[in-house]
Order: C-alpha cells, then structure tokens, then sequence
C-alpha cells in the first residue's frame, strides 16, 4: 500500500520537476582532495565511551546518542541515522523505506519520518555499496524538498549487518561555513562500524523484551489457571462429599476434610495432635492391601481406588473406597480421596439377601421366573426355571431350545401362545408339559404378565410353577376316588343284593320245601291228597309273599324324586361345562360353546336333564383320551329346531365307531371301553324319552362322532314328563 | 337209614314260612321234628337232651345259630348241627363247620341235600 502510494507520488513528482542524475550531486572524490583536519583522539575516545555506556544503560536512546555524538565529533549542522523497514515502521532488513528512528542538530524535527527507498540518497548509497558524499541532493530527490533547511552537503555511512544493508548514518552541513573532509570519512566509518553493533544489540534487546513478555504472560496465565484450580480444588475438599486426606508414607494425616474425620469419628484436634495416623486405622487383614497400593505409588505416583476398611474411633468399621497419588518432589507426602462405602455395602447386602431369598423362593416353591422382550428376543431365566428345564445354568435361552423340551402335543399350544403374545399384549396363564431327557413328563403351569421397559418396549415377566408333584397327586387322587366310587357302588350294590336275595330266599326256601313235601304227599301210597292240598296252599302263600317283597323294593326304588321346571338349556349346559372344565382340561380337551341366543326354555327335570349332558361329556372325553396327534376338541350346540324343539349336540374327535355298533349303543350294560359300565348312554335315554324326546348318534365326517338329544317344549310335556315318571 | 328213624329232628328259624314247611318234609322222610322260633325258645324247651339232630338258622333276632353252637358245646351236649341260612355270604361256612357243624344249606336248598346232611349227622351220633 505505502509502496504504491509512494509510486504514484513518485509519478506525480517526475512529471512535474525534472531529477538529476547522480553524478551530478555527486563530490565524494573531494573528502580526500580537501585539506584534512588532525585526528582529535582524546575526543574521539570520551565519544566513544560515551556511546558503550550509553549502550548498557538506556539502549532505547542509543539511535539518538549516535546521532548527537556524530554532530558533536564531525561539528555538522544535522546529523540522524537511516533504517529500511518493510512496512515503514518496524525495522526490517529487507524494508522497502528508510525510516528516520534518530536526528540531531537542524533537522532534529523531521526525527520520525522517512522516504520510500529510492526517493532519497540512502537507496543510493546501499546500491552503491560505500560512503558517498552528496551536494544539493534535492535536485535528485525533490521528495525532500520540502525538508528544511536545505543540505549543502551531505555524508552518508552505510552499515550491515551480517553482511546485509540495513541502514545509514549521516551528517548534514546547512552551510558552506565548513566542508567534509577525510577525518569525518574515517570518523563516519568508524561509527558506522558502531551503528551496526548497537543495531544488533538493540535487536536482541527487542526479542529479549519480547520473550521476556511472553514467558510472563504464560506465568501470569499459568498462576490464574493454579488459583482456578485451587478454588476448585478447595470446592471440592470442603463441600466434604468426598472424604480428602494429605498423608505422608510414615503413617500420618497431616490435613483431612470433615468428611473424612466424620467418617471415622475424629475430630480436629485429633488431627492437630497427630493422633489420626493412617497405619492405625488399618485393620491387620488390609496391611498387606496397603503395601500393593504403597508399592504401586513409589513406581508410578498414584494408586488406583481399591476398597479396604478403617476402624473408627469407636472400634467399629467402615468400608471405604480408596484412590491416591503422591506429590511432586518430595515423593513422600500425597493426597488421597475416601468414599464411605457403608451405604452401598449396606444395600449390596440386602440386594444379595433379597437375591438369595428370591431363588431360595423359587427352589422351595418350584417356581421359575423369565422375562421376555418380545421385539429383541432377549429372554432371561431365573435359575429355578433352568433347573425345571434341566439346562445348563447360563446357557442361553432360545426358542429352539424351549420348542425342543416341549411334549410334542403341546407344541401347538405354545405357539399359539406365542403369537397370542406377540399380537396383543394382555396378561395370560397356560398350562403345558415338557419330556424331560429321561422321558419323564413334567407338568408346568405359566402366568405371564405385560409390562413395558423404559424404552416403552413390551416385555413379559413370566412364572413357570412345575406342578407334576400336583399334578400326580391330583391324578393320583382322582383314581383314588374314582376306585372309591367304584368300590362303593359295587358294594352297595352287594349289600343290596344280598339283602334282596336274603328277602326272597325265605319265601324261596319255603317254595321249593313245600313243593318236595307236596310231592312226597302225592307220591304216598295210599296219597295224601289233604296233606298236598294244605302244603300247596303254603306254596302258593310263600310265592304270594316273594311277589309282596318285589313289590315292596320296587316301591322302594321308585321313590326318586322328579321335578318338573323351566329349564333354561344354555344356562344348564355352561352349567356343566363348568363344572367339568377341571377334569376336560386334565385331558387337554379344547371345549367350544356355540349356543343359540333364541333358545327357548323347555318344561322338564333340569338336574336330569344336565346328568344327561355330563354323560355325553364324559363320553366325548373318554372317547377322546386314547387320541394322540391331533387336537382333542370338543364341540357343544344349541339350538332351536322346527316343531317347537330344542336340540343338544355333543361333537367330539375322538375315536368313533363303526356302523354295526351304532345300534347297540344305548343298551343297557354295552360298552365299547374298558372300565365302563354301560348304563350311561342308556340311562341318558330313558331321561331324554321320559322329557318325551329322542336321543341318537351320528358318525362326523371327519374323525369323532356327535350324540344329539332333541326335546319338546310344549306345554304338554310337563305333564307328559310327570306321567312317565309316575309309569317307571 | 333206618338207624334214623323215630329220631327227633329240631328246627330252629324265625321264619314261618320254613318253620311250617321243613318241619312237614322231614316228617314225610319218616323222622320225628319239633320246631322252635328262637334259639332260647329250644333251650328252654325239654328237648334238647334228646334232639339227635338240629337244623339251625344262622341269622336270627337274638341269640344266633352259631351263639347256640357255643351255649350248646359249653353245655357238653353236643347235638350234630345242620345250619340252613337264607345269605347269599359264603364265609359263613367254614367258621361254623370248623366248630363242628355237619353241614351248612344255602337257602333254598334240594331235598337230596337235606337227605344227605341229616344222615351225615345221624351217623355222627352212632359213631
């Protein structure tokens, strides 16, 4: 920017004035050619002096002494030193512009300004490369003919530095009063050579200044950034949230926080007293703790937190969390953070307690827990459930592995429980078995509940109860009774007989003594025809009194009970079904319901009637037990028929019959299973034909078969019921 | 057969119907029959020393047939027993053969199985 201003006022000056080449302003020949004055030594040295000591007490000014001492030596009108500078400021080398830092005498205003390079006698004389004296140089350089007074002569001294120009020193007479000779050509020589070290020095004293400035900044900043720390550090050892010790490697604390001294219930003139010592504190089991953690400090400066405890003052413990380092230097004293750790051993404790409680739970109940988060995946077992599974504790749980535990007929089970659980997140129970390694069964009974994590995700926690003792016991308990039952009817069947028998064999025995008596009468020679009247006069009285006792029984038996009322069948038949659900679930049956929303009630016996509807369950169920590979589903149906009836149907998938058996179902004492007695079915037709209806089979399409009973529920059939009571 | 004859048969039975009609049966194989309607009514009676056979009931209100097997055996007279009963339990048989009954008739019984234990015991008392 100065560079090109220059120019364009250089531009402007040539154009204007005509300049004069250089060996026109040119006399330099004539220092040697004019009579020279006589070396003044004495001076020469004092000025000298001067200078250097100048020199090492006020460098800053030592420019403008050279400059005094050059007017005071060669006794010039104006005297001043030139740099070149770059920018026109700093000293530079390499500048493009002399700049004036010190002048003395006439032109002692003009201290502090300059020319570009070459619009003065400075660029001529570094170009030259020697001492040039000039005449009225402002006809060459009318840049300076505005500086007044005018030069009549000027001696100008290049100087270098490290073999570089930088620089001229020069002396200016106004006047023709004296002119330069050879004496001030050595003396300006002489100086020129001084110029140049005191440059030197100067410069050196300008970067001393200026690393001198920096090293103090760095100081400065680095004691604000130690009483930041300090500050913090101070925060952070008295908010006392953390224990803070200073130690020593003989055992002592020599300064602690309150957080430490309450922790171990000192107090401060404990510590002034130096009765808080760190080797005192330390349980004899922790020593050897301490020596790892002391070893650690000596190589490396620090030791790493590790939990130890210390005694209080009371005897007691506390756990403590322990981290350290050593200080600098002295390598025996160091810092250390203390974290009472009761709190969280306190609650590591429970946790564990809670923990052991928990599985000690399960094992004892036989319950095992998992979660499940349905969108990851990830499931996670109880130990209990693993040991219920027989797996490897820890082995990871997958799908794969439960499917492959699982009895092959409760596959469909489970997945149907899966997807029900990926679909719609709602709690649910199932019950399912498992075929252990050793081919044992085992029977589980699962309750899962929905829950969402903290990301909103859904996740199952589940109980998984093995309830095979239960279930063994249950089965176990049902045959028991079922035996009970059996053993009951069958004896009081006996005892009935018997009973009856013993009634008839009286009159029986009698009968039959009679009748031998009576032929014996006939059989008599000459015969006893009066005797065998009277004795079969006896027959027929004993015979007359077996019928009476028949008779008598028959009253007995037909005492039952009948009661005619509306009866509602779909309420009759949830009835049953849920009194039966037990035993239907025991034989993993399915049940579906469909019942008609118009059926209308009938008149009849609705205990009869529902004694019907568990035989056709029963049926259906046992029918159903030997089937294996395909679901067990059961199927009851209302529903209203034509003629003002309503109809029941009983559909299973069981294992059916042939044709030829269909018409000997419902005899009296038939059956087509093992441990029947075969009345059911017949006992169920003698109810549904007394209610004036119809019971019969159909053989299903697919596997199973369907029972069907079909009522009237006109008004008659009251009476139509209680007639045919009254006839059996 | 004939070494029974004139011997005197006893029945004892709470039952009419066979008190009136074994009594006739026995009279026409050509025996001598008293009947009794309870085991005390034939204690009471005068002829217990000279029943030579006793066609006992087993069930009875009262004193049973076999609680007058044991009054008779503590008594020393030991009357041939022949018990008649109308149950249809078999277990009774053995216990009161094993204390020394002839035979044990299940009601109704044939008139060659009466034949046949009423001579047993007539040569029960001959021997």
């Amino acid at each position: 920017m100065d560079k090109s201003g220059d120019i364009n006022s250089d531009v402007l000056l040539e154009g204007s004035i005509p300049t004069a080449p250089l060996e026109l302003i040119l006399c330099t020949e004539k220092l040697h050619q004019r009579p020279s004055r006589l070396p003044d030594y004495e001076t020469e040295n004092r000025a000298l002096v001067k200078l250097v000591t100048a020199l090492a007490d006020s460098p800053s000014t030592i420019f403008q002494t050279l400059a005094e001492t050059i007017l005071d030596i060669t006794q010039c009108d104006s005297a001043g030193l030139s740099l070149l500078t770059r920018d026109g400021k700093t000293p530079d080398v390499c500048g493009e512009r002399f700049y004036w830092p010190a002048i003395a005498g006439s032109w002692n205003p003009h201290k502090g300004g300059g020319t570009p390079r070459n619009f003065g006698p400075c660029g001529d004389v570094l170009d030259q490369n020697r001492t040039l004296l000039f005449t009225h140089f402002e006809r060459r350089y009318p840049y300076l003919l505005p500086v007044i007074p005018a030069a009549e002569e000027c001696l100008l001294v290049p100087f270098y530095v490290a073999g570089e120009a930088v620089g001229t020193i020069w002396g200016i007479m106004h006047s023709d009063r004296r002119k330069f000779d050879a004496e001030d050509n050595r003396i300006m020589n002489s100086l020129g050579k001084f110029a140049s070290s005191a440059y030197q020095a100067l410069k050196h004293i300008e970067d001393l200044k200026i690393q001198v400035s920096e090293r103090e900044k760095a100081e400065a900043e680095v004691r604000e950034l130690a009483r930041g720390l300090e500050a913090k550090v101070r925060r952070l050892v008295e908010a006392n949230v953390v224990g803070i010790v200073m130690w020593n490697l003989e055992g002592a604390i020599t300064d602690a926080n309150d957080a430490f001294l309450r922790m171990v219930q000192y107090d401060r003139e404990d510590l002034a007293f130096g009765r808080v010592r760190w080797t005192d504190l330390t349980p004899a089991e922790w020593h050897a703790r301490d020596e790892h953690a002391i070893a650690h400090l000596k190589a490396t400066g620090i030791f790493q937190p590790f939990e130890k405890e210390y005694f209080r003052k009371d005897g007691s413990r506390v756990p403590v969390l322990l981290g350290g380092a050593l200080f600098e230097g002295t390598g025996k004293e160091g810092v250390a953070f203390v974290v009472d750790l009761s709190e969280q051993k306190r609650a590591e404790r429970a946790l564990r307690r809670s923990e052991a409680f928990l599985a000690e739970g399960q094992r004892l109940s036989q319950i095992g827990t998992f979660s499940w988060h349905v969108n990851t995946g990830e499931i996670t077992w109880s130990e209990q459930l693993y040991r219920i599974y027989q797996f490897e504790i820890g082995l990871p749980v997958t799908l794969e592995r439960i499917r492959k535990r699982v009895h092959p007929e409760d596959l469909s089970v489970l997945e149907k429980m899966i997807e029900h659980a990926r679909g719609d997140a709602t709690d649910f129970e199932w019950q399912y078995r498992l075929v252990m390694p050793d081919g044992t069964t085992k029977y589980l009974h699962a309750v899962a509940h929905t829950v969402r994590d903290q990301g909103g995700q859904l996740e199952y926690i589940a109980t998984i109860q093995d309830v095979t003792a239960r279930r063994l016991s249950e089965e176990a308990l049902d045959k028991a009774r079922a035996q009970l039952t059996h053993v009951a009817r069958v004896n009081s069947l006996g005892v009935l007989t018997a009973s009856i028998a013993h009634e008839l064999n009286q009159p029986l025995s009698g009968i039959i003594t009679n009748a031998n008596t009576c032929l014996r009468m006939l059989a008599a020679d000459p015969a006893n025809v009066d005797g065998a009247r009277e004795t079969a006069r006896r027959t027929i009285r004993d015979g007359n009194r077996a019928a009476e006792i028949l008779a008598r029984l028959r009253a007995l038996f037909s005492k039952k009970e009948s009661t005619t009322e509306a009866v509602d069948l779909n309420e009759a038949t949830r009835e049953v079904i849920a009194l039966s659900s037990n035993e239907l679930q025991r034989n993993q049956i399915v049940v579906q319901s469909e019942l008609a929303a118009d059926l209308p009630t009938i008149t009849g016996d609705r205990i009869q009637l529902q004694q019907v509807i568990v035989n056709l369950l029963r049926n259906a169920s046992e029918a159903m037990v030997d089937t294996h590979g395909r679901p067990r589903q059961l199927l009851i149906r209302t529903e209203r028929e034509d003629g003002d009836r309503v109809r029941v149907g009983v559909r299973d998938t069981g294992v059916g019959f042939d044709r030829q058996s269909m018409d000997k179902l419902f005899d009296a004492f038939y059956t087509t299973k093992r441990d029947g007695m075969g009345i059911g079915l017949s006992v169920s037709r003698s109810i549904v034909e007394r209610h004036h209806g119809r019971l019969w089979a159909e053989l299903n399409d697919g596997p199973g078969v369907t029972f069907l009973f079909s009522i009237p529920r006109g008004s008659d059939a009251k009476t139509h019921a209680a007639s045919a009571m009254r006839q059996s | 057969m004939r070494s029974g004859e004139h011997s005197l048969v006893s029945v004892v039975d709470d039952d009419e119907s066979v008190r009136e009609s074994l009594p006739e049966l026995i009279r026409q194989f050509g025996f001598r029959v008293l009947a009794f309607s309870s085991a005390e009514a034939f204690l009471a009676s005068a002829s217990v020393g000279e029943t030579r056979c006793l066609l006992l009931d087993v069930a009875m209100p009262g004193m049973s047939g076999p609680d007058l097997q044991r009054e008779l055996i503590r008594r020393h007279q030991e009357i041939p027993i022949v018990f008649i009963t109308g149950t249809t339990d078999h277990t009774v048989r053995p216990d009161v053969l094993a204390q020394g009954a002839v035979e044990c008739l299940f009601k109704p019984f044939s008139e060659t199985a009466l034949l046949d234990a009423l001579h047993a015991a007539f040569r029960m008392t001959e021997a």
